[in-house]
Formats: structure tokens, C-alpha cells, sequence
């Protein structure tokens, strides 16, 4: 009989108490992991959703983030110009944002559309039919949403109008185009109705004429570690252009979340003290509750050492079922949650809050092994230092 | 509130010697279990001195201690104290395990120890599956493991009864006659009146039967199993 199959077979003895230890620890356990996939994992998705394209410089109009206002850059073909010249560079390509309308029958649906230069895309990926070339200013890409709300596919024709702004009272341009191409635009949030041309047709969609403005450039640099050299130069190359790496732009992520860090943190704290204390007590009962036969095994011979060995062997196999039981619920836990919050508008749906990877869940199974054999060290001591003469006397009685 | 101390034992002499059947009989509270926790190491008097073969207990460490009851002493108490979740065989082989015995002469020593207490067909049932007399037998098979010098016995006959306690009467003369020496605290006069020498005590002090035979106790015959 191993120590391993004594502490099995005592935990069996008292079932139901068991089972409800397990199940307190996999509940622990589960929210432990998905508060170190959280602390670590939304950089992380960060991360890889701006590499997505292997695009690792982006440049914004003076102080603004990407996206985050519709400000606008001039001259834009003459930056791009200069960046793909840079030896450094493998590619460079600018993206317009705006809001636009597509007409289905009689109505107009609100659309956002895209200028893109296809050579230099950092923004979609081609799910059917083909990619737009650089001077095709008859096609268009939508994404799987507007194919849906224009009933329109590859080889249809779509119109589509631009700056309908009755408060400005500006004239309406429109545009029929040929859809080329259904596509998944890497920073929509789901269900957002994307659509893309070339650049001078959708600047011409926005205000009226092809005016060389862009929201952003994107940077591709040949060598990934020399990416942050690269923006230095280009800071100082435009100073009137904010150019961020991907390394600054999840610094900034990471500030807007602090406080979702932290949350985390305390959450996963919180998490590992309910652990401890289920398995502490549950040991502290069960050592009281056999303190006769601790007693007895210790006056027949067995040492202290053995006794402690016994109930933290108990201590750690509850912790490794319940650990294992957890990362299940954890993973399964983390997909749910994750299909909640990347359903909140304005995040991307390739975004993901709970990165299940090795590390965090190695982390959190070293983490909640370490303290949940911990935790058996009261008990063990407990029953280490059992009274053996007087517990043995009120057993008599 | 401090109470007045309690002395369980007051000017106990005994010494037991090799082979003999000692039983220390009393009514309740006379002191007799206290007296064999001494003997057996597991509690500590605030005077005088336990000696068994020529070592005073005082001298030795609790880890000593501990050694010297795993392999030198055995027990066997009234309530029986088998862990529940072990087999018979498994509760048998548990001290020698301790001890560092290989796995596999401690289960060949179980079997044969609990074939010597006539249990050889209940070895793989869990103890939670034995009858009283049944527990009792494989708690004397347990200690009986390491090969003890003196198996000390707590009323082993107290939970049983009367046919059953007659039972394990019969196993304890066969193993004294085997050369095991016995100290086994009753208050059953019947279980007292079957052991070599009767020691009577009251109110913490030996009333008779403290002194020690004078012709050593007949030489054993061969036991059935290695004792």
C-alpha cells in the first residue's frame, strides 16, 4: 500500500465531502486560470491582432492613436513614396476611414468603408472570390455583413454613396462598383458592415474628389527586431506624423487596462485564498475527525513524518484532481466570456481577452499546487502533534 | 483556575520478564492503562524510570521512542484501531512498511500472520468487512509485524464478546506459548486468570502480584510462524 493509495482510499471513505472539496477547488481553480489568462492574455491578442498582417509601424496625424479620431493625414502619396524607398522597409501603405451608404432598393444602409492600396494591405483577408489590384477603380470588397445587408456577391454590382450629410448640405457622390471579393476585415467588431476600394475612389467617396488624405500608414519592415530602430528614425524622418510600434502601442493598451489588470490580480488572489482555505479545513476536519487512529498509528510505530507525508499526500491529491477538473472549466469558462465581451461594439471580434496558452496554464497549476499542498501543512502539523496517550484515553471512554 | 495534579500512579515497581504472561487487572481508574502507556513508550511518567531490554526510555529522543515501539513493542487495543480503508493484509503490512521492509516480504509475512490468527481467507477485506473478534485478530497479526519483544494488550477483549474474547484468550496462550511475552491489561478476571502471573492494582498502586517469578518462564517451542 502506497502512501498515494492510503490517501485515495481515505478521501473515498468520506465521498460526498470529497466530491464537494473537488468541486469548491475546480471552481477556484477555473477562476484562477482565467484571471491569469486575462492579466496576460489581452496584451498578448493585442499583440498578434496588430501583427496580423506582419505590419509592425503604424503613423497617425499628430497626436492621435490609430482609428481613435477621424483626423486625417494630407500628401499622403508622397510619405508613402519616401517609406518605400527606405531600404529598411519592405512595405508601406496608406488606409482611409469613413462612413459611407449603400443603397439596397429604395433605402440606404450605413456603411464603413475602407481606402486600401492593395499592394500595401494591412487590414482584410480574402475569404472568396479575388483581391482588388492597385488600379482597379471599378471594384469593391465587402465584408460577409454587407454582402448580407446589400444581397449582393462576387460579380454584383453595388452602389454605394458618400457624403449624405443633410447638416452640411453637401452633394451626393455615388459610385457603382463590381464586388471582387468577400472579405474579413481584421479590426471589425463583429457583425460591422465593411466595405473597400482602392484609395482615390473611396477619397473621392468621402469628400467628393481624390484629395490624398488617408487615416493612417502602414509600416512592414523587413527585420522584426530592427522595427523600434526603424520608428525612431521615422519619428524623427516626419515629426509632424505620430509613429508607433507595435511595442508602444501595447504600451498604451496597457494603460488604458491597468485597472483591468489589477482586477484580475485580486481576483485571481482571492481565488487562491478560497482554495487554501477548502483544503485546510476540509484536512482540519479530517484530521480531527481521526485523531483516534492518528493516535493509534503513532503508538504502534509510525512517525511523525509519516503521518504529516499522509495528510499532505491527501492535501495534493485533492488539489491535482480539482486543478485538472478546473482547467476544463477554466478553458471552457474563459470561451464563453470571451464570446460576451468581443460582442461589445468597438472591439474588434478577432480580439480575444482569455489567450489559453501553456504558460498560463502552467502558471496556474504550479500556482494552485504549490499553495493547495500548502495548505495541508496546518492539518499535517495537526496531526503530527496529536496527544497520543491522552487522545488514546478519551478514545477508551 | 489552576486544578490540584492528579498522580495516576503512586510507587509502582514491575518488571516483566522474558516469555512471561503478565496481566494487570483493576477496576476503572486504578491506573492500569496508564501503567502500560509507560511500559509502551507512549506516555512520559513525571518520576521514576521504563527500562525495557536494559534501555531507559527517558534516555531516547521521540524519533528513538517512535522506533523503539514500531519495532520492539507491539499493541493491541480494545477498540482495535485498523484504518477502515485498508485490507486486513494492507493494516497488517503497514508497521513493516514503516520499518522499510520490501514490499514483498512484508505481504509474505502478513499472509502468514494472519494465517497464524486464522484469517488467512479475510486478508483482502477491508476491516470496515470484519466482524469484532475478526478486527481484533488482525490487530494482534499488526502487531506482531516487526517481530515485538513484548506485545502489550489494552483490554483486548473489551468490545467482544464472550465467545469471541475466549477466542482471542486461546490466540494470546498460543503465542506466549510460542515465546511471545505478554502484558495485557483487563478487568476481566477470566482473561487475568489465564496469564502466568496477575498483577492487582487500586487507587494507582500494585495491590499484588508486582514481583517478579523468581524461576524464568519455560523455554518456548518452536512457533508456527516466526515470532
Amino acid at each position: 500500500m502506497s502512501g498515494l493509495g492510503w490517501a485515495v482510499k481515505g478521501l473515498i471513505r468520506q465521498r460526498l465531502r470529497t466530491v464537494l472539496a473537488v468541486a469548491g477547488i475546480a471552481i477556484s481553480a477555473a477562476m484562477l486560470l482565467d484571471m491569469v489568462m486575462l492579466s496576460g492574455g489581452i496584451e498578448k491578442s493585442f499583440a498578434e491582432l496588430l501583427l496580423a498582417k506582419g505590419y509592425q509601424i503604424r503613423l497617425t496625424p499628430k497626436g492621435t492613436l490609430p482609428f481613435d479620431t477621424e483626423a486625417t493625414l494630407d500628401g499622403v502619396s508622397s510619405v508613402v513614396k519616401r517609406l518605400r524607398r527606405d531600404t529598411a522597409i519592405a512595405s508601406a501603405g496608406a488606409v482611409l476611414g469613413t462612413s459611407l451608404y449603400g443603397r439596397t432598393g429604395d433605402s440606404l444602409v450605413t456603411l464603413i468603408g475602407y481606402g486600401i492600396q492593395p499592394e500595401a494591405q494591412g487590414v482584410y483577408q480574402v475569404q472568396r472570390g479575388s483581391d482588388l489590384t492597385p488600379d482597379d477603380t471599378l471594384g469593391v470588397l465587402l465584408s460577409t455583413p454587407v454582402a448580407g445587408l446589400l444581397g449582393a456577391g462576387v460579380g454584383d454590382t453595388v452602389r454605394l454613396v458618400g457624403r449624405l450629410d443633410p447638416q452640411v448640405a453637401a452633394a451626393a457622390v455615388s459610385r457603382q462598383l463590381v464586388v471582387r471579393g468577400i472579405v474579413r476585415w481584421v479590426y471589425d467588431y463583429r457583425g460591422q458592415p465593411s466595405i473597400g476600394t482602392v484609395l482615390p475612389v473611396m477619397q473621392t467617396l468621402a469628400s467628393g474628389s481624390p484629395d490624398d488624405r488617408a487615416s493612417l500608414l502602414l509600416v512592414k519592415v523587413r527585420d522584426d527586431a530592427v522595427a523600434p530602430a526603424v520608428a525612431a528614425r521615422l519619428r524623427e524622418e516626419f515629426p509632424r506624423l505620430e509613429v508607433y510600434s507595435v511595442v508602444d502601442l501595447v504600451r498604451f493598451f496597457k494603460q488604458r487596462l491597468v485597472y483591468f489588470r489589477q482586477l484580475s490580480y485580486i481576483l485571481a488572489t482571492m481565488s487562491l485564498i478560497v482554495t487554501v482555505l477548502l483544503i485546510t479545513t476540509l484536512l482540519t476536519i479530517t484530521v480531527n475527525e481521526r485523531l483516534g487512529e492518528i493516535a493509534t498509528l503513532r503508538a504502534i510505530g509510525i512517525a511523525r513524518s509519516t503521518v504529516m507525508r499522509q495528510v499532505l499526500i491527501e492535501g495534493t491529491v485533492l488539489t491535482v484532481v480539482g486543478a485538472a477538473l478546473g482547467i476544463v472549466l477554466g478553458l471552457g469558462t474563459a470561451r464563453y466570456l470571451d464570446s460576451i465581451l468581443t460582442s461589445f461594439p468597438g472591439l474588434p471580434a478577432a480580439f480575444s481577452f482569455f489567450v489559453p496558452r501553456r504558460e498560463n496554464l502552467a502558471t496556474a497549476a504550479v500556482v494552485l499546487l504549490v499553495t493547495g499542498s500548502l495548505a495541508g501543512l496546518y492539518p499535517a502539523w495537526l496531526a503530527a502533534r496529536a496527544p497520543i496517550a491522552a487522545t488514546l484515553r478519551s478514545e477508551a471512554t | 483556575m489552576q486544578g490540584a495534579a492528579v498522580h495516576a500512579l503512586r510507587g509502582v515497581s514491575l518488571e516483566v520478564g522474558s516469555g512471561e504472561y503478565v496481566a494487570i487487572a483493576g477496576p476503572s481508574g486504578s491506573g492500569k492503562s496508564t501503567l502500560l502507556q509507560l511500559i509502551g513508550g507512549i506516555d512520559v511518567p513525571t518520576a521514576g524510570e521504563v527500562e525495557i531490554l536494559g534501555t531507559r526510555l527517558d534516555s531516547l529522543s521521540d524519533r528513538e521512542l517512535t522506533r523503539l515501539r514500531l519495532t520492539r513493542l507491539g499493541f493491541v487495543f480494545q477498540r482495535f484501531h485498523l484504518l477502515p480503508v485498508l485490507t486486513a493484509r494492507e493494516n497488517v503490512e503497514l508497521p513493516m512498511a514503516e520499518a522499510g521492509v520490501p514490499a514483498r516480504e512484508r505481504r509474505v509475512r502478513a499472509l502468514e500472520l494472519l494465517a497464524y490468527v486464522g484469517l488467512e481467507d479475510r486478508a483482502g477485506h477491508r476491516a470496515t468487512q470484519l466482524s469484532g473478534g475478526e478486527m481484533q485478530r488482525v490487530a494482534i497479526a499488526r502487531a506482531l509485524a516487526n517481530r515485538p519483544v513484548l506485545l502489550l494488550a489494552d483490554e483486548p477483549t473489551g468490545e467482544l464478546d464472550a465467545a469471541t474474547g475466549a477466542e482471542i484468550l486461546s490466540l494470546f496462550r498460543r503465542l506466549n506459548h510460542d515465546g511471545t511475552t505478554l502484558v495485557v491489561i483487563t478487568h476481566d478476571e477470566q482473561l487475568a486468570s489465564e496469564a502466568g502471573r496477575v498483577i492487582h492494582m487500586l487507587d494507582g498502586r500494585i495491590q499484588d502480584g508486582g514481583e517478579s517469578p523468581e524461576t524464568a518462564a519455560p523455554l518456548p517451542r518452536r512457533p508456527a510462524v516466526p515470532l
